[in-house]
């Protein structure tokens, strides 16, 4: 396409084909690319030239287009910002390339690659412009295919997004209703054997109620720390450590016992919580109930550490130890010690802390637990 | 309301059980229990008719989630209220008037530690920070609005 301009350059103003130089004329008239020369010094810059392959390509004989303004090329599809684009840059005189929708004599439309170049003279003034016109319908078919395939496939893509959204809202929804089921249901458990408890005349029944309204409370406790915001599989052991401790400090007169907390945070399997939370329960109740008889003091120190895939638990007073009763007696407390211990596939020893006692309970950790 | 006095208090609460067992445990604290309220129409007719210092509103109660317009239309009624409830998701962003919630299942010092921060009104410094099941909501009295978890 070079090589004609440059052959146009030096070209010396044809008025119509008859006027072209040999060379310049095979080649126009031979080449297999459609195209037409227009003379915009003329009105309405008219079509002065256009070859056989323009004819094959539009339909149009020579005689029916020389004299026209190239529009008669557009039809009703045609994109019109690209017409005023074309139109912009022939009144400046510049080139241009254009994707645009033209219709044959047939009137059948066709995507026409155009390729427009100005032709200036010795002075710089625009004295042609030289058009070539190339048919890409079947490549802008495929353009349409794939954006329109694209389209459906971001439709689909927005449609299953919009569905898995429904069903985590759903399941969250759910898991929602049930943990507020289960907080209720640990509620009225809770009151139903504390009312119980405040109404049995018998001291014995009523020791046994309220530790089994404390067993309760271990639960609730860790019940509302098992379904934070985030992750529902895992279970804090450190921070239900801290609050157990809390509620339980509360079964002895108050400034008896001081606290000593040294809790890790420790991510535990859910399933975890309740035997862990029962087993903290009678540990921590035991040492607070039985280690320090009046008017003794002390301090009550608990730990959590993660010993690589370990779990440890230290429980520890300084109260009056093995010897002074301390251990937890024969009855359900001891039997429940032993079979959370051995739900948990934890070990337990109970160690002289000369003076108290001291708990050192060490679980195995999962391969997913010993990671958090 | 001073330290000292015992509170005149009306529990909203639809579950009998959990209202009764509270009931002594806030006749332990030195306080009376006016009223027990089950349904929104309850809840409205005792606040007005026996002028409580204190509501503990539950959010589900017979009739639906109608706790929190109780609480908005007990606390028009100038009564101070105190959520309790399994479901603190529910409570609305300006807290529908209440002082703070207490989450269930609550333990006996949750329900202390409540009803310590609403006898010291706003103003006491020993607000309660450890506390897992009372969290005061602290947004009329600082600006702040810490959500309740």
């Amino acid at each position: 396409m070079s090589d004609v301009i440059r052959a146009a350059d030096q070209w010396v103003e044809p008025r119509s084909a008859d006027d072209l130089g040999d060379p310049f004329k095979s080649a126009f008239r031979t080449t297999r690319m459609a195209m037409v020369m227009t003379d915009p010094r003329q009105h309405d810059n008219p079509i002065i030239l256009v070859n056989d392959a323009f004819s094959q390509l539009t339909g149009y004989g020579r005689d029916e287009v020389i004299g026209r303004n190239c529009r008669f090329l557009q039809g009703p599809e045609t994109s019109a910002p690209t017409v005023d684009e074309l139109r912009a840059s022939l009144a400046a005189g510049e080139g241009s390339e254009v994707e645009i929708l033209n219709y044959r004599k047939d009137g059948s439309p066709f995507w026409n690659a155009l390729v427009i170049s100005p032709v200036r003279d010795a002075g710089g003034q625009v004295v042609h412009f030289f058009a070539s016109q190339s048919d890409i319908s079947e490549k802008k078919r495929i353009e349409f295919e794939l954006l329109r395939a694209n389209d459906v496939l971001e439709e689909q893509v927005s449609r299953r997004t919009r569905d898995f959204q429904i069903a985590l809202d759903q399941k969250t929804a759910l898991l929602h209703e049930v943990d507020h089921r289960v907080k209720n249901s640990l509620q009225v458990i809770s009151s139903l054997v504390l009312l119980n408890a405040r109404r049995a005349k018998d001291e014995a029944a009523q020791r046994v109620l309220y530790n089994l309204a404390e067993r309760v409370g271990a639960l609730s406790t860790a019940h509302r720390l098992l379904y934070p915001v985030g992750d529902v599989s895992r279970f804090d052991l450190g921070e239900f450590m801290s609050d157990l401790v809390g509620e339980l400090i509360t079964l002895v007169p108050k400034g008896r016992v001081d606290v000593n907390l040294a809790v890790e945070p420790v991510a535990v399997a859910a399933a975890k919580a309740a035997p862990l939370a029962l087993l903290a329960n009678e540990l921590i109740g035991n040492a607070l109930k039985h280690a320090y008889p009046a008017p003794r003091r002390g301090t009550l120190s608990v730990a959590v550490t993660k010993l690589g895939t370990a779990l440890r638990i230290v429980i520890e007073d300084d109260g009056v130890g093995l010897a002074g009763g301390a251990l937890p007696d024969h009855g359900f407390g001891k039997i429940l010690i032993d079979m959370l211990v051995r739900q948990l596939k934890a070990r337990l020893e109970w160690e002289d802390a000369r003076p108290g006692t001291r708990a050192v309970i060490v679980m195995p950790l999962d391969t997913e637990e010993a990671q958090f | 309301m001073s330290s000292t006095k015992s509170l005149r208090i009306l529990v909203v609460e639809d579950e009998i059980l959990i209202a009764l067992e509270l009931e002594s445990l806030l006749q332990d604290a030195g306080h009376a229990v006016v009223g027990i309220a089950a349904s929104f129409r309850e809840a409205v007719e005792s606040g007005s008719q026996l002028k409580p210092d204190l509501a503990f509103v539950d959010i589900h109660l017979a009739d639906g989630p109608t706790g929190v317009d109780v609480a908005r239309r007990l606390n028009a009624l100038g009564v101070t209220v105190l959520f309790m409830t399994a479901n603190a998701k529910r409570i609305p962003e300006d807290y529908a008037g209440a002082l703070g919630v207490i989450s269930k299942p609550y333990t006996e010092r949750g329900v202390r530690q409540a009803l310590d921060y609403a006898m010291q009104g706003e103003s006491g410094p020993g607000r309660p920070k450890d506390s897992m099941t009372f969290i005061p909501f602290e947004v009329h009295a600082r600006g702040e609005s810490p959500r309740p978890a």
